[in-house]
């Protein structure tokens, strides 16, 4: 019926799935102020090095640990270097460990889930039978090894984190799939002699992006954190380099002396978080191919 | 109404028993029990296996060897030896036990006591990481390396039931400090083969309900992750100058939260002082901060065998380039002495040669004459640290020092503390930190580290004049002056060739309650516990 309704519509306009999703989102005020936000995170972010008057590694050991002030808006840490330069750096390391993790744990997590909830039978058991091996390895481990054979690097390091992410991806999304293959459309479309990439893309993934895209936007802060941990162990980024991460794990060793070096970073990673989960309730309520349109 | 009133009573009353109650330290005061933060888990009390300073102080309570040190001076003093003689040669050290020294069960201490307890400690199978104390004597070593298998032959016997004799390799001046170390100390014999075999670790004989000692306390309890509690030995020879009746000893390795304990009256005295706490201590409670220099010196080891850091004038430029000034003035609070040499400074009126200074120009000026001016073409380095909140700060300020003042590209590595170990005696690294805390109060034990042979040298550093000095030369020296001469002229070697980037000297840190007595820090941050007293009357209550 819903689905139905879905099809007359793209023949009525012959408008797709995303520029329908971008009408509603729009019409959403809570998603895009946090879109517009990110945006704006992204860009400062990418244009830190031009902007920001102090190095990262800029130290003025005299200085000290100094709270905001005019000439340092958020103040100094403890080598006197500027937090806000430190935070905005540091912001590069983490939204790109962000979406890059992230999204190689959708692309794996995604296709994995969707091709053995849909083959189903022996291809599925064998499938998530290998999900369940690597689900059994501890993580840090699994990441350790991937460092050592591979050696450090940075966009490595978010390639491994990705890795070990995707495999709750890949249960949520078969589960989905297993429940799409059952519809009427998917039969309707195997009749119309689709070829089965066409079918999985067209039809069976668009539907399972509601789940996915909420998990997808819980799994930013957690990567950023899972990095902060792995630069704490030596396996990540090392000083002067910094993420927000770890600008919030050494804040925290001096909170009770210098806040300030805590209470920045947090509100940048918290205000970050909350405007990732704003845009993707919305994106969800606006790829919802069963919200009908009015 | 009354229904209403109900909770918020109980949670008053409930939070006057949290508080309101007497601290730790009040009723300690009253009642003669000092309350010890003593930084961790002991692995064990058996003074012949362990390591590591949470046991030392436990040990120290508990056992008592030849001699003791005096707290104030770090003079030597009688302990289970009422006196000794040494002969005119230095080598031979003749020791009259005390009649009125026992065990906890009542045994009388005997020479053959210390014979069995010393010959134990040397069995390979315990490997007792501390036998090294044990090698100044005449063939230790020789027997511990199994290439000397008659005991006979090794310089320890004992002549008669008091007198207890030891004959050493070559004079050595600080033997009889050795003997107040704990790997020195005697164990029962007829407990420790009770419970296994005299080359067993941690068998059962140091629990509670059986262990025998013969310090000033007694084991009394010990709950694993609680608390340790050792009680006074009333048999113990000098049992009257005892005045603490007990002491407990709590396992608490987070310094914040060690701090937080002391706030609250709930310890006498804390093992470390958050560094960042300390302005606020400096400022509000000067009288409970002790700072004092302790006898270690904090370094970077650098790898001579790595072809960039091969050549001399990288190293001196490496080290003269850092401003350990303001490194300690600002990352470090103040807290210790900038070092310039190996040997602490002041051990035993040992002056360490004035080789460098801090000297940017002159550092730039090496750098280019080792062919890197301004650091072009200079490979970089990297500094490895073991994961640690101080360790990072240092670095990360010693990083960009060196990346301003010689324009060197500097990385930095943190490595869990095995790997760090292990690639450090492995000589996989280029700059990492170490520390050396001295084992007794002698230059000797700063030098002989770097010795070719020597297992923590790490540095690829070898040179043979160096080790004749030091090995040769000092030993056979005819007196103090022209032994600290020797010293002093195998160091200014030793800084000339730079295998390691001397920082600074350590400094002892704790809190003490205004009512704990003779607890004064000094140079080994040593403690003697027959010297503690407590003040019934002192204030109890720390105010925040």
């Amino acid at each position: 019926m819903e689905a139905n309704k879905h099809d007359m519509s793209e023949q009525e306009q012959g408008s797709s799935l995303w520029a329908d999703a971008w009408l509603r989102l729009k019409h959403n005020r809570l998603a895009l102020g946090s879109l517009i936000f990110l945006l704006a995170l992204v860009v400062l972010c990418i244009l830190t090095p031009w902007l920001a008057p102090y190095g990262y590694e800029q130290q003025n050991l005299e200085l000290g640990a100094t709270p905001p002030s005019m000439a340092h808006w958020l103040g100094t840490d403890v080598f006197g270097r500027d937090l806000l330069t430190r935070l905005l750096y540091g912001g590069r390391v983490s939204l790109m460990v962000g979406f890059i993790a992230t999204a190689v744990a959708l692309l794996i997590g995604v296709l994995w889930g969707t091709v053995a909830g849909y083959l189903g039978g022996r291809v599925d058991m064998l499938m998530m039978r290998l999900v369940d091996i690597l689900y059994a390895i501890p993580f840090i481990i699994f990441i350790i090894l991937l460092m050592v054979v591979f050696g450090r690097s940075m966009l490595l390091l978010f390639m491994a984190i990705g890795a070990v992410e995707w495999l709750t991806m890949a249960r949520i999304v078969r589960g989905q799939v297993q429940g799409i293959r059952q519809q009427e459309y998917i039969e309707a479309a195997i009749a119309m002699g689709l070829p089965l990439s066409r079918i999985l893309w067209r039809h069976v993934v668009p539907n399972t992006l509601g789940p996915v895209i909420v998990y997808a936007t819980l799994t930013i802060p957690q990567v950023m954190l899972l990095e902060a941990f792995l630069s704490f162990l030596g396996l990540g980024i090392q000083p002067p380099q910094s993420s927000w991460g770890l600008l919030i794990s050494y804040g925290a060793e001096s909170m009770e002396e210098y806040p300030w070096l805590l209470v920045f970073p947090g509100l940048a990673l918290a205000s970050t978080l909350f405007a990732l989960n704003f845009l993707g309730d919305g994106l969800r309520d606006a790829l919802d191919p069963r919200v009908a349109k009015d | 109404m009354a229904r209403r009133l109900l909770i918020p009573l109980l949670l008053c009353g409930f939070l006057l028993a949290c508080v309101g109650g007497e601290t730790n330290v009040a009723q300690g005061n009253r009642d003669g029990v000092l309350h010890f933060g003593n930084y961790g888990e002991p692995q064990g009390l058996d003074p012949h296996v362990v390591t590591g300073v949470p046991e030392h102080h436990i040990i120290g309570a508990l056992f008592e060897g030849l001699v003791l040190k005096n707290p104030e001076t770090l003079a030597i003093e009688p302990g289970v030896a009422e006196s000794w003689t040494v002969s005119d040669d230095g080598r031979i050290y003749t020791f009259k036990l005390r009649d009125n020294a026992r065990w906890s069960n009542g045994d009388e201490i005997t020479a053959a006591d210390f014979e069995w307890s010393w010959w134990r400690a040397l069995q390979p199978a315990l490997a007792s990481s501390y036998v090294f104390m044990y090698f100044p004597i005449k063939n230790a070593e020789a027997y511990f390396n199994r290439s000397l298998s008659n005991f006979d032959e090794v310089g320890i016997k004992a002549i008669d039931k008091k007198t207890f004799r030891v004959e050493l390799d070559a004079p050595a001046p600080y033997f009889l400090q050795l003997l107040d170390h704990y790997a020195l100390f005697p164990v029962h014999r007829p407990t420790v083969e009770k419970f296994g075999a005299p080359d067993e670790s941690y068998t059962r004989w140091t629990r509670p309900e059986n262990i025998v000692s013969n310090g000033p306390f007694l084991l009394d309890e010990w709950r694993l992750f609680k608390y340790l509690s050792v009680k006074k030995n009333p048999d113990y020879w000098d049992a009257d100058k005892v005045k603490l009746n007990a002491i407990r000893f709590y396992p608490i390795d987070k310094q914040t939260t060690e701090e937080r304990m002391f706030r609250a009256g709930q310890l006498h005295r804390t093992e470390e002082v958050p560094i960042d706490r300390i302005p606020w201590y400096r400022q509000n409670r000067p009288e409970v901060l002790k700072i004092a220099p302790y006898i270690g010196t904090y370094l970077y080891r650098l790898n001579t065998r790595k072809p960039h850091l091969a050549d001399v004038r990288v190293r001196q430029a490496l080290s003269m380039s850092v401003d350990r000034r303001r490194l300690i003035d600002t990352v470090l609070n103040g807290l210790f002495t900038p070092a310039y040499s190996v040997v602490p400074p002041g051990l035993l009126g040992y002056k360490p040669p004035d080789v460098f200074g801090f000297d940017p120009d002159k550092a730039r000026q090496l750098l280019s004459e080792a062919g890197y001016p301004g650091g072009k073409g200079y490979p970089g380095l990297e500094i490895q640290y073991n994961t640690h909140e101080q360790h990072r700060k240092i670095a990360i300020a010693i990083q960009q020092m060196w990346r301003e003042e010689l324009g060197i590209d500097v990385r930095l590595q943190n490595k869990d503390w095995k790997v760090y170990l292990d690639d450090e005696t492995t000589g996989n690294f280029d700059a990492s930190r170490g520390g050396w805390i001295g084992d007794y109060v002698d230059p000797n034990t700063f030098m002989d580290i770097w010795t070719a042979a020597s297992g923590v040298n790490r540095t690829g550093f070898a040179d043979e004049e160096f080790d004749r000095l030091v090995l040769q030369i000092a030993p056979n020296a005819k007196d103090h002056e022209t032994r600290l001469n020797t010293f002093q002229q195998a160091e200014r070697l030793f800084l000339e060739q730079m295998p390691i980037v001397p920082l600074y000297t350590y400094s002892s840190k704790h809190l003490v309650h205004p009512g704990v007595k003779g607890l004064s820090p000094n140079y080994m941050d040593y403690y003697n516990f027959r010297y503690v007293s407590l003040e019934p009357d002192a204030s109890g209550v720390t105010q925040d």
